[in-house]
């Protein structure tokens, strides 16, 4: 989804740094099967859309901030602006952030969920780890 | 597999059990639901108190939607007493209805303290969509509210009553605000944050009387000067409605709390009738100790639950986590799991200028409860909060982080992510399936 304003804070897909801003790898919404986010709305505001994304129903959010605390992903947010909750939607099927990047780190294809980043995000902060507790 | 399926109590756990239901066998059983009031979400009605949303935005259900699901709704209809052993459910006109399987879901009620004049006029609560309309009328610009309790209800309503145009002084028996939901130190910088943004609090303040004194409510204290206010709201605790049940051969538990005693399918001690929600006393997530999580997250899981297995599903619930979040004047607060255990390690961190507070309590390697606090807009102090449920969820092992959080605690994320917790949630579904968008299955054939 795009907020329609230039503020990174407000990003609904996230680049973590690693190993001092060195390596970096973006995270966002996995479109979960239980879809925490959706089953907790009180209102029945997060709906599946067409491609398969979870999707906030701007018209029925009443901004209770209940599914923020549901998603066990942190990829639920909430816009002080506008009061209501929001996330990625993969941009209706064509998602921004895949065609904006230039090295096809980000590329929109079929495929299972996964945790894309758990592997790449413990094997480069073992040593920063490692160099806390010597 | 059971035909006839009776729903009682049209709130959050009812209304997920129908969904349910109809998710599962597609309109093929007969459900019955009775509710005393046409469903709706108490959640929302402090943004309808607001005027952030229509009263028409707060109902869950309508006529032509339970029509629809194939529902049989006896709406504005109570239920007075239950024969288990004979699936007879006995109504306050005095109809009966006999059923195969039966939820009771007839959630909580506002509770007000014996004090003299608690009850008399001018003084209201805010439970029921009928008791929001009263709140409404009575709060204009200008009206000098006072709400007595300042738990999680009242702040939950604590924006709507100030967007009003209302003043507003909170009154507290205990020593400190939000004593159920957050720990000292993180009250301390909530009260600064809401007297810096007007509102007046006063805590410690045992109140002996409300009585009429020109025109205005006059509440007297223990100690201390008397209040005056135009409009009085109790947000003093809730009871759950349990007490038609007696007779019924289903077992309350006699612990502090009380709630109907359920196995892990959430079956009441009668295998044909369910419990969920505010009146059922379920497995904790996190020590498996049965307890009554009266929160909307609970209502939604254990309605879910239920509706799986009386649609024949053989479906174990694995427990509830305890977690509230309340933005008071953009300041938000959230609580996950078991945030006061006594024999947790610890680990704090506090910007008492920029009114944040974290912490993390550890069981061991493991995440058992966590406490967030920060202003709305500064997205990095708070926007993990469903980072920190997700480690409390999934019991991931911190063991390697817990020297680098117990420095920073605010620096979740990258033990997040290292410890494969993503990866551990995604196979994880209540129902044990993907879940399905709120509409209508298409299954389902309308009328």
């Amino acid at each position: 989804m795009q907020t329609g304003t230039y503020q990174p804070s407000k990003s609904v897909i996230r680049v973590s740094p690693f190993e001092g801003y060195t390596s970096y790898a973006p995270y966002t919404c996995t479109q979960c099967a239980e879809g925490w986010c959706m089953t907790a709305c009180p209102v029945g505001a997060i709906r599946i859309n067409a491609a398969g994304a979870k999707d906030v129903v701007d018209d029925k959010c009443v901004g209770c901030k209940l599914c923020t605390i549901a998603c066990p992903y942190g990829t639920m947010f909430y816009d002080p602006d506008t009061t209501k909750a929001f996330k990625c939607n993969l941009c209706e099927g064509h998602p921004a952030c895949a065609e904006a990047c230039p090295t096809e780190a980000i590329t929109f294809a079929e495929g299972e969920t996964a945790d894309w980043i758990g592997d790449f995000a413990a094997e480069r902060t073992t040593r920063v780890l490692a160099r806390e507790t010597a | 597999m059971a035909a006839r399926h009776l729903i009682i109590g049209g709130g959050t756990a009812g209304l997920n059990a129908i969904r349910t239901i109809r998710e599962e066998d597609g309109g093929a059983s007969e459900i019955t639901l009775v509710s005393a009031e046409r469903p709706y979400s108490r959640m929302v009605l402090p943004y309808y108190l607001g005027a952030s949303i229509a009263e028409s935005h707060v109902y869950t259900a309508t006529p032509a939607s339970l029509a629809a699901w194939k529902v049989k709704a006896m709406l504005g209809r109570r239920a007075k007493s239950l024969d288990a052993a004979a699936r007879k459910l006995t109504l306050a006109d005095g109809s009966a209805v006999e059923y195969d399987d039966c939820l009771i879901a007839t959630g909580s009620r506002a509770a007000r303290p014996p004090t003299p004049g608690a009850e008399g006029p001018g003084v209201h609560c805010f439970w029921t969509l009928e008791e929001a309309r009263a709140v409404i009328a009575g709060v204009q610009p200008g009206t000098k509210v006072v709400m007595v309790g300042a738990g999680f209800i009242s702040f939950t309503i604590l924006n709507a009553i100030l967007a009003r145009g209302a003043s507003l002084t909170i009154v507290e028996v205990a020593p400190r605000i939000l004593p159920r939901m957050v720990d000292e130190a993180c009250a301390r910088i909530v009260a600064g944050w809401l007297e810096r943004h007007g509102v007046t609090l006063r805590v410690g303040a045992t109140m002996t009387k409300i009585e009429e004194w020109k025109g205005k409510r006059k509440l007297s204290f223990k100690k201390g000067e008397p209040v005056l206010a135009d409009i009085v709201i109790m947000a003093t605790g809730i009871r759950t409605n349990l007490e038609w049940l007696e007779g019924s051969g289903i077992e309350v538990s006699a612990e502090p709390g009380g709630g109907i005693l359920v196995d892990d399918h959430l079956r009441s001690s009668v295998k044909s009738v369910y419990a969920a929600g505010d009146v059922a006393r379920g497995p904790n997530l996190l020590t498996g100790t049965l307890e009554v999580h009266a929160i909307e997250p609970t209502a939604q899981e254990h309605g879910r639950v239920v509706g799986a297995n009386m649609a024949g599903r053989d479906l174990a619930y694995r427990g509830s986590l305890i977690m509230n979040i309340v933005e008071v004047c953009h300041l938000d607060v959230a609580s996950f799991g078991q945030w006061d255990d006594p024999k947790a390690d610890v680990f704090t961190a506090t910007h008492a200028d920029r009114s944040q507070y974290r912490k993390l309590l550890f069981r061991g390697g493991k995440l058992n409860g966590a406490m967030i606090c920060g202003p709305a807009e500064e997205i990095w102090a708070t926007n993990d909060v469903g980072m920190l449920k997700g480690l409390v969820y999934s019991g991931a092992d911190l063991s390697r982080w817990k020297a680098h959080l117990k420095k920073h605690p605010f620096d979740i994320k990258p033990a997040y992510l290292a410890t494969h917790t993503a990866g551990r949630l995604l196979p994880q579904t209540v129902l044990g399936r993907a879940s399905q968008s709120p509409q209508l299955p298409h299954s389902v054939v309308v009328q």
